[in-house]
């Protein structure tokens, strides 16, 4: 946003400074929205089409070619739908819900670098932001929830809160190592810090350790499958956006699928190394290679995503709680540690394999800490 | 910047006063949020960035959230209650107090020597930083002592989580 | 614990992955895909499965097995049927519809008109598409669109027609009525009678060869439990088990009896007779000949019996039942009535 503004301001144009400004705030704006819009629809089409053929169907494939154009299709039946609004629901809350979903997954996008010298805002704060602001999404579940005047949506909703809440703490520790390592919170600071070979975070141990947990978080935190229990429709009707219909739905379908993608997008910041990649130094078109790079691995990410919705069962609720206060806290708890033996040890393979040793062990004790018990077989009273 | 400041203002005036004279008390608690939004706006404006966006993690992600939690909790589930003119026959007196103390805030503020000792410019990068080294040296002793508040609050979290688990 | 934590979740991703691939590029791809491209391609239903009924005939349209007994419209349960039985010019009745409608909106599809009809002349459709753009009139199927041959009943139905034809060749027997060169329908009956076309289904469009088809559809069908049936690929005939003939419960207490007492022929077994008439061609034969001549000669088994087996029936004392007689209707309940009364039998 800056370089706009300066760039308006030397380029002899004449134009008064009140026009440079709005114009250097409102492209960026206009420019990272409607690109990630046409990436959220294009990706709900990848989905649907992705899903279908892991489940043994087809995917839509009427509206245009191979149903392109489903999305369209979706957003327009959506749009003309009847708005309906129980005749008890508090009016005001249910009408700024969906708002609020919405909101917080647009605003994280100021501070993700989709190409090298492209972020909207460089914050020097940037990943602070992003986590905050994303945290802002659970007060919205809680007011669909609680606006609906329904028991089964204002259930919904409270599952909603406790999982996002429970999964914020391990996703924030997950990035405080990167955060660690890069000794930044700019974005753009992570990014560059991943230069080099093998520089990218996930490449390292704790880095590896660090993307999955903050994946599974992300995941948990938009409640994509296998953690879509408050959504799920065989559970709970559709939990907070039952009473939802029309445009409202589509938003709160938009802002939990665009908060997918722009989690995806901090991930890749984080962990995959932004916009890094050959070629993305060019003096003319690096800009353009580096765009490149950082949608193949928005892309990498968000077919992981789609991956696990189509392979995993939904998790119960209460091993979803238990899953990130047992598992995932402890983990990226023992991951900061294992990341400062990595980065103090003086040899660095021994910092290597230290941390690796250390994260292995934290892993395997963790998880056999928490297995169930192994049922014995069952026994009947009256068959011999 | 004066526009912005302007405008922030109004929003989180408008937010406090809602906060305190609605009826319905999740409309409360929405106007409060709101309020919480400006004064993280306040802190953007005065590139305190680091504060602006902990403000927001804290307080709209987990205060409001807790608040959103007690009112569930203790009041009429409908959220009706609360009618009547909430300000109350005594507003006049609440509202010298908040003058008075206005004032005295104010007047502290300009005679105090918090300019000076700002003198030098901290970038956020510096702030961040200095805040953490701080925090580890000079003040490592608070530092602990609040982990130890906190920890005590979890395990009696868990305590109590607990025995209700062993009533039932 | 066996294997290192996660592994069953990438177990699990390997599987996916494994399923996405080979949904473009094994073999069996167009098998394991198994949505149907509705409209394109057609699931082929399973034999029994039945919508709407409809009407048959053998050979030429005029040929109805219909007889406007008017059997099927009183066992209707949300009386969907209406018929008006037709009549030649002099006034005399036919044994043939005038009119035969059936509101496909209050159809529920049981069945039942196709269970109790004595000729088997209405048996029930599998063709769902139907869907009209109005709500009322449109949705009231008139005589020729119900109409159709007996070899589309083969074709949807082969089991269950090979079954209806072997029963009807069985009971046949020459009725003075059936001798009679059939009367030419009325102009208003003919103008609208007309066959009604084939309605194809398709199978998947790349599996070509009869063999393929078959192997396919049994395939297909073992999935679903219903059994080795060949339809509608092929008009391979298959051994059914035989069936039960067409069921007269309390017939066999009282079947036809032999044919000394049939001396003289039946003169009033003509349901193109009014009562009076048949009443006086039986005036002087046995009780028995008298009551069968008081009902309406068309041994529809409404009754459970044919016209013979009712009479003996009643005249045996087997049953006191005098209303059985559907298409009689009062005048051979009082008739019958009447009859018994004199008799002494009730």
């Amino acid at each position: 946003m800056d370089a706009i503004f300066q760039l308006l301001q030397n380029s002899g144009a004449p134009m008064p400074e009140w026009l440079a400004l709005a114009l250097a705030i409102l492209l960026p704006i206009v420019i990272v929205m409607g690109l990630f819009l046409t990436v959220f629809a294009f990706l709900t089409w990848v989905e649907r089409k992705a899903l279908g053929r892991i489940q043994n169907r087809r995917g839509p494939n009427r509206v245009g070619p191979v149903g392109l154009f489903q999305p369209v299709a979706d957003g327009l039946k959506l749009l003309i739908k009847e708005d309906i609004v129980p005749g008890a629901a508090d009016r005001v809350v249910h009408f700024l819900a969906p708002v609020l979903v919405v909101v917080p997954a647009f605003l994280v996008l100021t501070v993700v670098p989709v190409a090298k010298g492209f972020v909207p805002v460089d914050l020097n704060i940037g990943v602070l932001f992003a986590l905050a602001v994303s945290t802002a999404s659970v007060l919205a579940v809680f007011m669909a929830g609680w606006a609906s005047r329904n028991k089964f949506s204002l259930l919904g909703a409270m599952r909603g809160v406790a999982q996002v809440v429970s999964y914020e703490v391990p996703m924030v520790l997950a990035a405080v190592v990167v955060l660690m390592a890069a000794g930044t919170l700019s974005s753009i600071g992570i990014v560059e810090a991943q230069r080099g070979w093998c520089g990218w975070f996930v490449c390292k141990p704790w880095g590896l350790v660090a993307f999955v947990i903050f994946q599974t978080c992300a995941m948990a935190e938009v409640a994509r499958t296998p953690f879509d229990l408050p959504e799920a429709e065989s559970e709970i009707v559709a939990g907070y956006h039952t009473e939802y219909s029309g445009f409202k739905f589509a938003l709160f379908q938009m802002g939990e699928y665009v908060a997918a993608i722009t989690m995806g997008g901090v991930t890749v910041t984080l962990f995959l190394g932004g916009y890094l990649g050959p070629g993305c130094d060019l003096p003319r078109i690096g800009w353009l290679v580096s765009a490149g790079w950082f949608f193949a691995k928005l892309g990498l990410v968000v077919v992981i995503n789609i991956w696990a919705r189509g392979t995993w069962p939904r998790v119960r609720v209460d091993q979803l709680l238990a899953f990130a206060w047992k598992v995932l806290l402890p983990l990226s708890l023992i991951n900061i540690p294992a990341m400062a033996l990595w980065y103090f040890l003086p040899n660095r393979l021994i910092g290597w394999i230290a941390s690796a040793a250390l994260l292995a062990v934290a892993l395997v004790g963790l998880t056999r800490l928490n297995a169930g018990r192994a049922f014995e077989k069952r026994s009947y009273r009256f068959i011999s | 910047m004066n526009i912005a400041f302007y405008i922030l203002a109004a929003v989180t005036l408008l937010g406090a006063a809602l906060a305190v004279s609605l009826r319905n008390l999740v409309h409360c608690l929405l106007a409060l949020v709101l309020f919480f939004v400006g004064v993280a706006g306040h802190f953007f404006l005065l590139r305190a960035d680091f504060l602006g966006a902990v403000q927001i993690l804290i307080y709209i992600g987990a205060v409001a959230v807790l608040i959103l939690f007690a009112i569930m909790l203790t009041r009429n589930v409908s959220g009706t209650e609360g009618g009547g003119n909430s300000l109350g026959g005594a507003w006049w007196f609440g509202a010298g107090i908040t003058a008075a103390l206005a004032a005295l805030a104010t007047a502290a503020v300009r005679r105090s020597s918090l300019a000076a000792t700002l003198s030098s410019p901290v970038t956020e990068q510096g702030i961040v930083k200095t805040m953490g080294r701080l925090l580890v040296t000079d003040w490592v002793v608070p530092l602990e002592i609040m982990a130890v508040l906190l920890t005590a609050a979890l395990i009696g979290a868990v305590v109590v989580a607990l025995e209700e688990d062993r009533k039932s | 614990m066996n294997g290192f934590p996660g592994k069953g979740l990438l177990e699990g991703l390997a599987v996916t992955a494994k399923n996405f691939i080979g949904s473009y590029f094994d073999d069996n791809r167009k098998e394991r895909l198994f949505t149907y491209q509705y409209p394109e391609e057609r699931m082929p239903l399973p034999e029994n499965s039945r919508t709407f009924p409809f009407l048959v005939y053998d050979g030429t349209p005029d040929q109805l097995r219909c007889t406007a007994c008017k059997v099927c419209e009183t066992e209707c349960p949300p009386q969907c049927i209406y018929i008006v039985r037709d009549s030649d010019p002099n006034g005399k009745p036919l044994q043939r519809p005038k009119v035969f409608d059936i509101d496909i909106s209050v159809c529920m599809q049981c069945g039942i008109c196709a269970e109790v009809c004595p000729f088997d002349a209405i048996k029930m459709d599998c063709d769902f598409e139907r869907s009209q753009h109005g709500r009322f009139e449109e949705l009231v199927a008139h005589l020729p669109s119900l109409l159709k041959s007996n070899d589309y009943y083969h074709h949807i139905k082969p089991t269950e027609a090979d079954r209806v034809d072997a029963t009807r060749k069985r009971v046949k027997k020459p009725s003075p009525a059936a001798a009679a060169p059939a009367p030419t329908p009325g102009p208003a009956v003919a103008a609208v009678l007309s066959p009604t076309p084939l309605k194809p289904m398709s199978p998947p469009a790349d599996i070509l060869t009869e063999d393929e088809k078959r192997a396919w559809l049994k395939g297909y069908q073992s999935i679903l439990g219903t059994g080795p049936i060949v339809w509608p690929l092929t008009t391979k005939k298959i051994a059914t088990t035989p069936q039960p003939p067409t069921p007269a419960p309390a017939a066999a207490a009282v079947a036809t009896p032999p044919a000394s007492s049939l001396a003289g022929g039946e003169p009033w077994h003509d349901s193109g007779l009014d009562l009076a008439k048949r009443m006086e061609l039986a005036k002087d034969r046995s009780l028995a000949d008298r009551l069968m001549a008081a009902m309406a000669q068309l041994d529809c088994q409404a009754c459970g019996y044919d016209c013979r087996g009712y009479a003996n029936a009643l005249a045996a004392g087997v049953t006191r039942d005098v209303t059985l007689c559907a298409p009689g209707e009062d005048e051979t309940k009082n008739t019958l009535e009447t009859l018994l009364k004199e008799a002494g039998k009730l």
